[in-house]
């Protein structure tokens, strides 16, 4: 068995038969930015930037069998399955098949992306079986090819516009998030929501400009390190969100985000989810983050948890 | 559609000049560029603008000169629709270098005739159904173009309290304005205009100072995003472009010094916030008038002094082309504000 989610690690010694290998993949608390993006031809492309949460995650394991047959486990993961296939095809050894057995922690249903994560952790687990390292944008590429849509959580902590639809990166920021505290809950009362069956939003001609700026305004906060200026593109694009998918009381979260000088406020945009995000880098953060958390709970919002994005607690409890 | 006509999109890029410690200018060469492109995209997007066929617009200023740039490019007939009062000979021989053909209307009154030229203008129309006029006093494509601009100001300076800008259609400060507030709440909005122009009623009447203003009320216009009106007249207009090309070596034309003086004067009053100014067009084409010492000399009145500061109006009226007022104007219609006068 291979080590946890490495997948640069070349265990040629296995024996073929009993060849394993081992995937994972975080889960994400909704998006920072989604709409649509012109590229530099004028084409739109949906498009979004995920705030991932690597604290919860899907964990694939795939043991590679002589039949070209893919057996996965729990059985309903048929999007999963799919993905080990086409990852397969892609490194050239379709005529093998394997054992998939996906153990996830990430709830579904409420926009913390498990699909994705087990589609993910999947294609992770079948490469590193073959001693394969992918590189991130064919991993997305497989994850849309399974799902047909996907987002970007192969890229981590790394602030993409990704193409959710096409499995391509639009614009690379060029950095990590700059560190966040999240206060997450769920709007509705937490019902779920059937993400799939959600049609795609049509957005009018100041929505799509207004992109253009949300996305540039994403580019400096990345560039400056600048919790606020990605508070400001989170609460827009849930604003616009609104109009698409209406979130209950969403106008209380706002507020209460002002009042506790938040940086702003993110939507899972095809699920439950909302987030007030806190610059993790001020003083008494955490306090903060309790204090925000206590205020929320008190209006009556559900499933209050804080969560914590690129800090150096999240590092220390990793390793 | 010829070749992707994109070379000179350039033109329609500003320069970010730091005027001061917290005051950023976005000269343009050729602003109007950006909303041309933008409504000629749409209406090709639409298949309201057919390949070949004849565009017209009523202009006599730098809109024009877009227009004309991408409809040689992309090979469209274009007429633009100007008054007697208002040509100026050189601008008519390169917009007649990229084949447009300028129309210009008697104009007896020397007020522009407005109302000639649009009937000019409905008359083309009628006669050829196909053609596309490009609207940009009230195509909201005029206004939406400026998110471009936005973006470019969010890139490179990030959170903006002030934005100063001139009106004459109301596209640019409008859709400047539009975008950046939704993304800075708190964000104060500063509208230049000058004496005698009706955009923010004061009675109409001779202007000096070409291209801001209106003798007519363009539906692009959005009164209600106002916080402050800043009226500058001709000289301190002038001024403000010499001092800017002296000072900070920035070339441009006379709408842009008045843009210049009102927010060089919102930077001093706000030190911690960050101030953005549009500058839309270059000096190249003022090189014989307000750059020009002897054309200078046989104004009345000029030089005079330059004023360090507005005078504050109560109630809006007219000024000297050498006075620089200003009135609260608290994001009010025009309607609200004229019942309150």
């Amino acid at each position: 068995m291979v080590e946890t989610g490495n997948l640069d690690s070349t265990v040629a010694t296995r024996k073929p038969a009993f060849r394993a290998g081992k995937g994972h993949a975080i889960a994400h608390h909704g998006e920072l930015l989604q709409g649509v993006f012109e590229d530099d031809a004028g084409r739109l492309h949906r498009g979004l930037m995920t705030l991932p949460l690597d604290r919860i995650r899907s964990v694939a394991t795939f043991k590679i069998t002589e039949t070209a047959r893919i057996k996965a486990l729990p059985p309903d993961r048929t999007k999963a399955e799919t993905a080990a296939r086409l990852t397969l095809e892609h490194i050239d050894r379709s005529h093998t098949g394997g054992d998939l057995v996906i153990k996830s922690a990430i709830p579904v249903g409420h926009g913390y992306g498990s699909s994705t994560a087990d589609v993910v952790s999947s294609i992770r687990a079948v490469a590193d079986a073959h001693d394969v390292k992918l590189r991130r944008s064919s991993i997305c590429r497989l994850a849309v090819a399974a799902e047909g849509a996907s987002d970007a959580i192969p890229y981590e902590d790394q602030a993409v516009l990704f193409a959710h639809r096409e499995g391509v990166v639009i614009e690379h920021f060029g950095g990590a998030l700059p560190p966040l505290l999240v206060v997450g809950f769920k709007a509705h009362n937490g019902t779920p929501i059937d993400t799939l069956g959600l049609q795609p939003a049509r957005y009018g001609s100041e929505e799509i400009q207004l992109f253009r700026i949300l996305r540039g305004l994403a580019s400096r906060s990345i560039r400056f390190q600048d919790p606020y200026l990605l508070g400001r593109v989170a609460t827009v694009s849930a604003q616009i969100s609104l109009r698409h998918l209406p979130k209950s009381r969403l106008d209380v979260a706002l507020q209460i985000a002002r009042q506790h000088h938040a940086c702003g406020v993110q939507v899972a945009h095809s699920g439950s989810l909302v987030g007030v995000l806190l610059d993790a880098a001020q003083r008494d953060a955490w306090t903060k983050a309790l204090d925000l958390a206590q205020t929320i709970r008190d209006a009556g919002f559900k499933d209050v948890e804080i969560h914590s994005v690129n800090t150096e607690e999240a590092l220390e409890n990793e390793t | 559609m010829k070749l992707d006509a994109d070379y000179f999109r350039a033109l329609e890029t500003p320069r970010l000049a730091r005027l001061a410690p917290n005051l950023v200018a976005a000269a343009f060469p050729l602003m109007k560029l950006m909303p041309a492109r933008f409504i000629l995209d749409r209406a090709e997007a639409s298949g309201e603008l057919k390949p070949g066929a004849h565009i017209v617009e009523t202009t006599s200023g730098t809109f024009g000169m877009a227009v004309a740039l991408l409809a040689a490019a992309r090979s469209y007939p274009l007429t633009l629709v100007t008054a007697s009062s208002l040509i100026d000979r050189k601008y008519q021989a390169r917009l007649e270098r990229l084949d447009a053909t300028v129309v210009a209307i008697d104009d007896p009154l020397g007020d522009g005739n407005q109302t000639g030229r649009l009937k000019f203008l409905n008359n083309t129309l009628k006669e050829n159904p196909e053609s596309f006029w490009t609207r940009q006093y009230d195509s909201a494509g005029n206004w939406l173009a400026y998110a471009n601009l936005v973006d470019i100001l969010v890139r490179n300076v990030g959170q903006i309290d002030f934005l100063v800008g001139c009106v004459g259609t109301g596209g640019s400060l409008c859709g400047t304005g539009t975008f950046l507030r939704q993304i800075f709440p708190d964000l104060k909005i500063f509208a230049v205009d000058t004496h005698r122009s009706m955009l923010f009623g004061q009675p109409v009447g001779k202007r000096m100072l070409r291209g801001l203003g209106n003798s007519v009320l363009p539906g692009n216009v959005r009164h209600e995003l106002v916080d402050e009106i800043h009226w500058v007249g001709a000289y301190p207009a002038y001024q403000s472009a010499h001092a800017l090309f002296r000072d900070e070596g920035v070339f441009m034309g006379p709408t842009s010094g008045a843009a210049a003086l009102v927010a060089k004067w919102v930077a001093s009053k706000h030190d911690g916030a960050t101030v953005a100014v549009i500058m839309p067009d270059e000096g190249h084409r003022h090189a014989d008038t307000i750059y020009n010492e002897a054309w200078l000399a046989d104004l009345p009145g000029w030089p005079c002094k330059h004023p360090t500061e507005p005078e504050t109006l109560s109630r809006i009226r007219p000024a000297k082309e050498s006075d620089w007022t200003h009135f609260p104007w608290a994001r009010r219609r025009l309607d609200d504000v004229l019942l309150s006068q």
